[in-house]
């Protein structure tokens, strides 16, 4: 019977072409969204990396007439102590402005040798770990100790240390000819809980470009409310002598960057559901048509022996075949992007947005076809030949 | 070898009910050739789809081979036709999107037989009607009485002890539709086949066994 469905739609291949179009155009749309929920779910499944909780980000403009790096390092100083001071505060640490789940990014090539990669580029003091609790996986992080020293130390992700030396063991290692490698910390996801892989560098602060102003990371005591907000705002505006100071929480920007991601991703979702709609009463259309176009075939095929199911079942079959040669065209096109390694993403994240797109389509097909077949098995034979 | 006991068929709207057939019986011996003859709308092709079993009386019992038919489900009634009927249309009924051979081979499909030996049946089935040159054509390439003839092959290829013909040679000239007949008489002398045949021509109906009038849904005759 499989054979007799394929010379069927063989010699109907101009009437089923567009058909077929639309079943891969679909099957493509699927694909890429399921490529990206399958992307977003794998990477909210991965450890934060970091703690964002009772951590606020504080910005502030650097008091008027302060031009050279020593008397920035010496405000530095005092602000932390400052801060630091107040019971409610455990830690504080100076950042760049790309603190975690900021719109800011700061990037950069680096190197080992001939590998050349694309990295995040973090400043940090010695106490940036500490603040944001992050996990180190080998070497130290920065002290007292790097400041001065002939080769700047630096420390590197977990993503970056496998790119630029896979399984070797990186401390001690020089990136960029002069930078050597310190230490090994895990990755962050500090651009919200769907993000990917990327590569970090941190080095330390360097206080000489960064006479505007600074960025404070501060670790709260759980007990720290508003009212120590309040206070805390009214320090720092005495200390800088104005009142250019911003502070906010890290879990609030996680929920607004996260929320922010998530609406683009509905609003992808509605458009792929809307198409899918469109995918799924075209077909419905065609097959529905169909049936009626073909009443005197079906009449016949049941006055030669064949059942009402066999009917449903032919019809659902010819609907799967068609199915089936979509999508073969479609997932040689759609295994070239982890073969090309198109937008970086890992291999079973194609593959599983593969295996789904297929059965989506697969599942599509059968409901699309379901009504149509039972509605032709229901046909009195007589009545469709009588139909001509 | 077909009995009709008091076949009645109704139909009905939501205002109107019509009688197509009024209490027929009718008794078709085996080998037999009976044709059926009656003014348009008298219900000829109402019965003969009652006899392949393609439509169901409001009343009466049919046995065909001695099986009572009544009660059968949708699946026993699609095996039965398959193995024990062959049809005849007048607008012969062929599937133009499948070549001549696949045309024939399609009661075959619906049984248990291999691409081998359906292809060999089929192949035989058209030699028998004198079409071997033409299998690998569509029927939209063939003239009409080809087109019958490739339906008596599709109609026979299951080899049934019975075949039911609606006006067979209803679409054809007068050369072609004695062809026809020619093909007819010869599968039933030769092959013992039992057909039963409407027709509107009294002169194919007089090359028959039997005649059977019909008007206004009763036997006239």
């Amino acid at each position: 019977m499989l054979q007799h469905l394929f010379k069927l739609i063989w010699n109907k291949k101009k009437q089923n072409f567009l058909l077929i179009i639309e079943m891969l155009i679909s099957f493509i749309v699927m694909f890429a969204v399921f490529t990206l929920v399958v992307y977003f779910y794998q990477n909210y499944n991965r450890p934060m990396g970091f703690e964002y909780e009772n951590v606020w980000t504080t910005r502030y403009d650097n008091p008027a007439g302060m031009s050279d790096t020593d008397s920035v390092t010496e405000f530095r100083a005092s602000l932390k102590q400052l801060v630091k001071a107040m019971p409610q505060v455990a830690e504080v640490a100076f950042s760049n402005v790309n603190t975690p789940f900021s719109d800011a990014t700061i990037g950069g090539g680096i190197n080992h040798g001939k590998i050349q990669a694309r990295t995040n580029l973090y400043s940090a003091d010695d106490a940036y770990r500490d603040v944001l609790g992050i996990q180190l996986k080998a070497g130290r992080w920065f002290s007292k100790d790097d400041m001065g020293a002939r080769e700047k130390p630096v420390v590197i992700n977990e993503s970056l240390k496998q790119e630029l030396f896979g399984n070797d063991n990186p401390i001690g290692k020089t990136v960029n000819d002069h930078d050597r490698v310190v230490g090994v910390v895990s990755d962050m996801k500090d651009e919200g809980d769907f993000t990917g892989r990327k590569n970090a560098v941190f080095s330390r602060v360097d206080t000489s470009n960064q006479l505007w102003g600074g960025v404070m990371l501060i670790k709260v005591k759980p007990t720290a409310d508003a009212d120590f907000e309040g206070r805390l705002y009214k320090a720092l505006s005495g200390a800088i002598q104005n009142k250019s100071i911003e502070i906010s929480h890290l879990d609030k920007l996680r929920t607004g960057k996260n929320q922010r991601l998530l609406t683009g991703v509905i609003i992808i979702l509605i458009v792929a559901g809307f198409l899918v709609v469109n995918v799924a009463l075209g077909l419905f259309g065609v097959l529905w048509y169909n049936i009626n176009k073909r009443k005197s075939e079906i009449g016949l095929r049941r006055a030669v022996g064949a059942s009402g199911a066999a009917i449903s079942k032919q019809l659902i079959g010819e609907a799967m075949v068609l199915a089936t040669l979509a999508l073969i065209i479609g997932t040689f096109f759609a295994i070239q992007f982890p073969l090309m390694n198109v937008f970086n993403l890992a291999t079973n994240t194609y593959l599983i947005a593969l295996a789904l797109a297929i059965t989506f389509i697969y599942l599509l097909v059968i409901i699309c076809a379901l009504y149509p077949g039972r509605q032709a098995a229901a046909i009195f034979p007589a009545v469709a030949l009588h139909e001509e | 070898m077909i009995h009709l006991e008091k076949i009645e068929k109704v139909y009905r709207t939501d205002t109107v009910e019509t009688l197509a057939l009024n209490s027929i019986s009718l008794n078709v011996a085996k080998g037999e050739f009976l044709s059926i003859m009656g003014p348009s709308g008298c219900g000829k092709s109402t019965l003969l789809n009652i006899m392949g079993l393609l439509d169901a009386p409001s009343k009466g019992e049919i046995k065909i081979d001695t099986q009572q038919t009544t009660g059968f489900s949708d699946k026993q009634l699609a095996q039965f036709r398959n193995k024990k009927i062959g049809f005849i249309f007048q607008s012969y009924h062929l599937i133009n999107d499948l070549k001549v051979l696949d045309n024939v081979e399609l009661p075959l499909l619906y049984r248990s037989s291999t691409a081998k030996q359906r292809k060999e049946l089929a192949t035989a089935a058209l030699a028998k009607v004198g079409l071997s040159n033409r299998v690998k054509h569509f029927p939209t390439q063939l003239s009409g009485g080809q087109k019958q003839r490739v339906a008596i092959a599709r109609a026979i290829v299951g080899e049934p002890e019975i075949i039911l013909a609606d006006e067979p040679t209803g679409n054809l000239d007068s050369a072609m539709g004695n062809e026809i007949m020619e093909i007819l008489i010869n599968l039933n002398r030769t092959e013992g086949t039992t057909i039963v045949m409407v027709t509107h021509d009294e002169q194919m109906a007089k090359k028959t066994h039997r005649l059977v009038r019909l008007f206004d849904g009763s036997q006239v005759q």
